[in-house]
């Protein structure tokens, strides 16, 4: 399990349970989403997703065709910003309308899979009659 | 001696409780159960899903692998997990009109494994991501390992060019199918609902099958039972080219309508299996076979035809031939009432002994469920008594005057035409 990252704990829920808490730090994170630059590359937050995992693997195997295309495309356009030092023009950029979060549900019904084998490999049996 | 005594005492009431009544249960759905005494029980729940039903090529198919995936209660390896602690097999089983979802487990465990089985009709969740994972290899594995075996080749030939469209249509998809989840999902739709369903139970009491069924399928959509255009014959002749080493001839003739005992009776007085072990039987077929050549009959009852014939397998052409001009010349001659007597009396323990074995029960009484009607065994049985010599004869004349269906897989260059073989 991941410890930092976007697959690791995290207090989102938390905070968005909390009408406060998401009103303060809302504009903190736009703000740090803009800052980070990812989406000035066309790229989307799940693009980041750390890859080289079984699990994510097999969460990027469940993406329907359309998706697996355009994931390849951006990553694909942000290695040649990337190649020539220069952010994609601005109407290239992804807005955070766009920015969804298509592969961390496939990645966490993964993971629950995964868990749910633990489950049933380290069982104890007692029966009820 | 006291203990002996008590127990056939004991094995005799069970013995008469070897019928099963048909019961509507409330929501619908048909129950019924024969209670023998065994020490384990079956549940089946028989659903109009066959590939007569399907809406696009192979869906029933797909659909008959995707059962014990994932349903709204349980996931795939869940239900497996928990079926292996109880010591339970469910199977999943297709045929032209009725995919069959079989759970057999120890008494005492039905309601885990009717709610296992029900949990598929009204809960499952046919997610995309287990078609490509978990169902398409399944279904590959059983296309692929179909048409290497020469015998259901040649029948899916025959059935095909025997009725074309419903029962015509393959039980196999193919290798690169061209459905998708959402042919799937509509075809589940339609299929799982209650005028579609029965429930047949083997050693398990009658009541106690209803109440669970009444439980788990209680909330299912009603409807009234599938409905396709009714079966017509056509008949042909088709050759399919195959590197397999057995040479296969398949001649047979269908009729529609309901099947008639004649026809099953009709069957055993052409198969010349022996009777004792080592010898080649005393019927004319298994005089004129070449040695290394098998002859077997196929009767496959249908609710609304039949589909009779003869499955000749050799292990060369010329053989294979032989044989094949021998079937023919039998079908065409007439039947003494002796051999009537001994066609009748074969057929009659072939059904008896066909429901001794759970997939018998269900393939004996299936479609007698669904219509509602008498589903016991005796009358199946007793139904044998009708039939005489003359009856025989009629029928095997009024086959012949329809087309036959005829179709040979192997070496084509060699096999025999139908004209050949005196067709």
């Amino acid at each position: 399990m991941t410890v930092f990252g976007p697959l690791g704990p995290s207090l989102a829920n938390y905070v968005r349970s909390s009408k406060t808490l998401h009103r303060w730090l809302k504009p903190v994170s736009l703000w740090y989403a803009n800052l980070a630059g990812y989406r000035r590359m066309g790229l989307k937050y799940d693009d980041l997703l750390v890859e080289e995992r079984f699990d994510v693997q097999k969460a990027l195997g469940r993406l329907n065709a359309r998706e697996a295309y355009d994931r390849a495309f951006r990553i694909k356009r942000a290695s040649h910003a990337s190649v020539v030092h220069a952010d994609l023009p601005k109407d290239e950029w992804v807005s955070a309308s766009e920015d969804k979060r298509y592969l961390k549900p496939h990645v966490l019904e993964v993971v629950n899979e995964d868990l749910e084998r633990q489950k049933w490999d380290n069982l104890t049996v007692s029966r009820h009659r | 001696m006291l203990r002996a005594s008590t127990t056939t005492v004991r094995n005799s009431t069970r013995l008469a409780r070897s019928f099963a009544t048909v019961v509507d249960s409330a929501s619908g759905v048909k129950v019924a159960a024969i209670d023998n005494g065994q020490p384990t029980s079956a549940v089946t729940f028989l659903v109009k899903a066959g590939s007569r039903f399907e809406n696009k090529p192979g869906v029933a198919h797909a659909l008959k692998n995707f059962a014990f995936k994932s349903t709204n209660t349980r996931s795939a390896l869940g239900t497996v997990r928990e079926s292996e602690l109880y010591g339970g097999v469910l199977t999943s089983s297709l045929s032209r009109e009725h995919l069959a979802l079989t759970a057999e487990f120890l008494r005492g465990d039905e309601e885990y494994f009717v709610d296992v089985l029900a949990s598929f009709i009204t809960g499952a969740r046919l997610p995309r991501h287990e078609l490509n994972e978990l169902v398409l290899p399944l279904v590959e594995a059983d296309s692929v390992a179909a048409s290497n075996d020469p015998t259901t080749k040649a029948l899916e030939a025959a059935h095909t060019i025997a009725f074309r469209h419903g029962l015509g249509a393959s039980l196999f998809a193919t290798q690169h199918p061209s459905f998708t989840i959402d042919d799937i999902k509509t075809f589940a739709t339609s299929a799982f609902s209650s005028g579609n369903i029965a429930v047949l139970g083997t050693g398990i009491d009658q009541a106690k099958l209803s109440k669970l069924v009444e439980k788990f399928l209680g909330k299912i959509p009603s409807s009234s039972s599938a409905a396709t255009p009714s079966t017509k014959y056509y008949g042909g002749e088709t050759r399919v080219e195959s590197t397999n080493p057995l040479q296969t001839v398949f001649i047979g003739f269908g009729t529609t309508g309901a099947p008639s005992n004649d026809l099953a009776a009709l069957a055993s007085h052409v198969a010349p299996e022996p009777h004792v072990k080592w010898s080649k039987g005393i019927s004319p077929i298994s005089e004129a076979t070449p040695s290394g050549t098998t002859v077997q009959t196929v009767y496959l009852p249908y609710s609304d035809a039949t589909l009779f014939g003869v499955l000749i397998q050799g292990e060369n052409a010329a053989d294979t031939k032989t044989a094949a001009q021998a079937v023919v010349k039998v079908l065409k001659s007439q039947v003494s009432e002796t051999d009537a007597k001994k066609a009748v009396a074969k057929a009659k323990f072939r059904a008896a002994s066909e429901a001794d074995s759970r997939d018998g029960v269900v393939s004996l009484l299936g479609n007698k469920v669904f219509a509602g009607a008498d589903a016991s065994i005796e009358t199946t049985l007793s139904s044998f008594d009708a039939v005489t010599p003359s009856s025989i004869s009629s029928a095997a004349s009024k086959l012949l005057k329809t087309k036959p269906t005829y179709v040979v897989v192997g070496d084509i260059t060699a096999l025999p035409y139908a004209d050949e073989v005196g067709l």
